[in-house]
């Protein structure tokens, strides 16, 4: 079993979600930039790197970073730039950048070339992650939404393409065109960096990974986790389909975790930076008020049903405090926490658990505390008595 | 010739839909003469086709001509054109459309987002257009006159409906038709005409710059035909000042501006400007 520490980089400095959400429509692409403070932002920086670091200390497994523009959200636009400085403060943890977003990059083989470098730059830890790119990111970089998978399936071809194939070679698809395709340098890992892709649910990006020997990676954190048992099933039965072989770390999930000194404690500690983090920072994303979800992003159906789901939790939200600990679990002593992953992971067969572990506004101290009871007393317990299990399914 | 569907009529409307190119277009046939061909906006895109009764604007029209109202690429039950379809692939379709349904030259109104492909399909193609209405039409890229950001207001909301969007669109937001036709509690089929009809606007306008054709400027003198431009003064999607560019860039052309109105005037001034396309059209 593989266990990665998830960050987002976000902005904490944003009044309580009842006072910014009436003044503001979302924390992305709109949310003036005129209230990012830079001096903040160092500091910021600093101790989220100090915290990526940490986590190799602590003794997991990997570190993920990942790309989303113009928003408070994350202010990590590049992630390629953490995954270079994280190169160089690390030895050990495999790196994760979840993910470029090939449609945003013009042409996609920069992707190919900066993870070629990242691979050298980190000795062969890193993990590749290509994605479609938020809804929001079609906004801020203008890039036509319904064209975003067809572009992000041929991309992933070329950039595949071009750590595989030797160069220099052309490459005439329906989106790209290049004449000489022939990046140097080649990546470290052979055949290539592991390809990671998350997923909200679209069985056929699950497909697509399944087929492919990708990882697929849960991300829909905003949901409750059995959303992500559906998608489980859906990868084991696609994997079995294709014929590949099982690789439980393949399947990885994304969950927000929190770990107190009691279930209470927990919860109260965490509760006012879940609320922010869901209220404040994913405005825009998911929420209540406006969402930046594109046309031709996602079918119509499957945007109805989104929008749907969305009155729902925003209905459930409002039940309280409850209904916030419905949608993350794993916020609990070390002994809930413990039984709670395990007893998911091997349901699922779920071999990477990517916790997002400092979350929202949560404080750094706070922050540091659930980190170090998560790395040193969560994790092994549950590696220790799922590794067996896992193993014996192969 | 492509199968045809036919079902029943609907408020005196006989719905279809016709195979072009191998592509399914559904339109409404309503009124009885000359033909005319109608071409939908951003807004009135759910509103000629069942469930929903005929608009006032299409009764209109037809009590003089036998109009023929599309639905326009990606909207409705029309499929779209396919990935990178320009400008040139919307104005060939038409011309395969009319080819279709047997239809020779013919005018044409335009509203909006149809207004644009009206214009684009007359300078293309002039044999085929007789004379022109355009009511708000988009495509024009006026720095001077920049319209709000369209997509960014169509953004949905979870909870909290379609206010923002018809605040754009209506001159009266919150009033009986904008309601009617944006209701906050959208039904099920009609979101999925809306956020499908979006799609299909953006599949071609959704580029740099958004909704918009640059070329189209440089061009307006080659649409030579009798052209009547209705805008609404207060529109704020494209703003009255690029009624002034079209009126200025058109050989042949009219500018009626029609005072408090907004950009979706095939909904909210659907007897104005029947009056004034029949007016011109007579």
């Amino acid at each position: 079993m593989n266990f990665f520490f998830f960050h987002l980089m976000p902005w904490p400095y944003l009044p309580p979600p009842r006072e910014f959400l009436r003044e503001h429509e979302a924390a992305w692409v709109t949310l003036s930039n005129a209230i990012y403070d830079p001096e903040r932002g160092v500091a910021l920086y600093d101790r989220y790197l100090d915290e990526l670091v940490a986590a190799e200390t602590l003794g997991l497994d990997g570190i993920v970073v990942n790309e989303h523009h113009q928003n408070a959200y994350g202010i990590m636009p590049s992630p390629n730039l953490i995954a270079a400085a994280l190169s160089q403060r690390t030895e050990r943890v495999r790196i994760c950048v979840l993910g470029n977003a090939l449609p945003l990059w013009n042409p996609p083989i920069r992707v190919a070339e900066e993870y070629a470098m990242l691979d050298a730059l980190t000795g062969g830890r890193l993990i590749a992650g290509l994605v479609v790119g938020g809804g929001p990111e079609y906004y801020s970089y203008n890039v036509n939404p319904t064209e975003a998978r067809g572009r992000f399936r041929e991309a992933v071809d070329l950039v595949v393409r071009a750590w595989t194939e030797p160069g220099p070679f052309s490459f005439d698809g329906d989106w790209y065109h290049l004449p000489y395709v022939n990046p140097w340098p080649r990546p470290l890992q052979q055949p290539h960096p592991p390809v990671w892709i998350p997923g909200l649910g679209s069985p056929g990006t699950i497909d697509f990974c399944a087929e492919r020997g990708f990882g697929y990676i849960g991300v829909a954190y905003y949901a409750p986790p059995e959303t992500f048992g559906r998608q489980a099933a859906r990868y084991w039965e696609s994997v079995e389909r294709a014929g590949r072989p099982v690789e439980p770390e393949k399947l990885g999930w994304l969950t927000t975790v929190y770990v107190g000194d009691t279930d209470e404690e927990a919860r109260t500690e965490a509760a006012p930076h879940l609320a922010y983090f869901a209220g404040n920072l994913a405005a825009g994303f998911v929420g209540a008020g406006k969402v930046w979800m594109p046309p031709g992003y996602l079918e119509p159906e499957a945007l109805v049903q989104f929008l749907a789901d969305l009155r729902a939790t925003a209905d459930r939200h409002r039940d309280g405090r409850g209904a916030l600990f419905e949608t993350y679990p794993m916020v609990g002593s070390v002994e809930t926490v413990r039984e709670r992953l395990l007893e998911f992971v091997l349901r699922h067969r779920i071999g990477t658990v990517l916790g997002l572990l400092s979350f929202g506004s949560l404080p750094a101290g706070l922050a540091r505390r659930s980190l170090e009871r998560y790395a040193q007393e969560v994790v092994p317990w549950v590696r220790e008595r799922a590794a067996a299990t896992l193993a014996a399914g192969r | 010739m492509g199968a045809r569907a036919r079902r029943g009529d609907a408020g005196g409307r006989q719905v279809s839909s016709v195979t072009v190119a191998g592509r399914r277009v559904e339109l409404a046939r309503i009124g009885s003469g000359e033909p005319l061909l109608y071409l939908h906006g951003l807004a009135d895109v759910h509103s000629a086709l069942p469930p929903d009764p005929p608009t006032q604007l299409l009764h209109r029209l037809a009590s003089s001509t036998a109009v023929v109202a599309p639905a326009l690429p990606g909207y409705a039950g029309s499929d779209g054109l396919g990935p990178r379809a320009d400008v040139e692939d919307h104005a060939f379709h038409l011309v395969d459309l009319l080819d279709e349904i047997g239809i020779g030259p013919v005018d044409v109104v335009g509203a909006s987002f149809g207004g644009w492909l009206a214009a684009e399909f007359a300078l293309r193609h002039p044999t085929r257009v007789r004379r022109l209405v355009l009511a708000a039409p988009l495509g024009l890229h006026v720095r001077d006159a920049p319209g709000v950001l369209f997509f960014g207001a169509a953004a949905p909301r979870g909870v909290g409906g379609f206010g923002e969007v018809r605040g754009v669109l209506f001159a009266d937001p919150d009033g009986p038709v904008a309601l009617d036709a944006l209701p906050d509690e959208l039904p099920r089929e009609r979101a999925l005409r809306w956020f499908g009809g979006l799609g299909g606007a953006a599949a071609l306008g959704w580029r740099a710059p958004q909704l918009c054709d640059p070329k189209l400027a440089g061009r307006l003198d080659r649409i030579g035909m009798p052209t009547l431009v209705v805008w609404g003064a207060d529109d704020r999607v494209a703003p009255v000042g690029q009624a002034t560019a079209w009126q200025r860039g058109l050989p042949d052309a009219r500018l009626e501006v029609i005072d408090g109105a907004g950009h979706a005037l095939s909904l909210e001034e659907p007897d104005r400007l029947a009056e004034l396309a029949r007016d011109f059209l007579r």
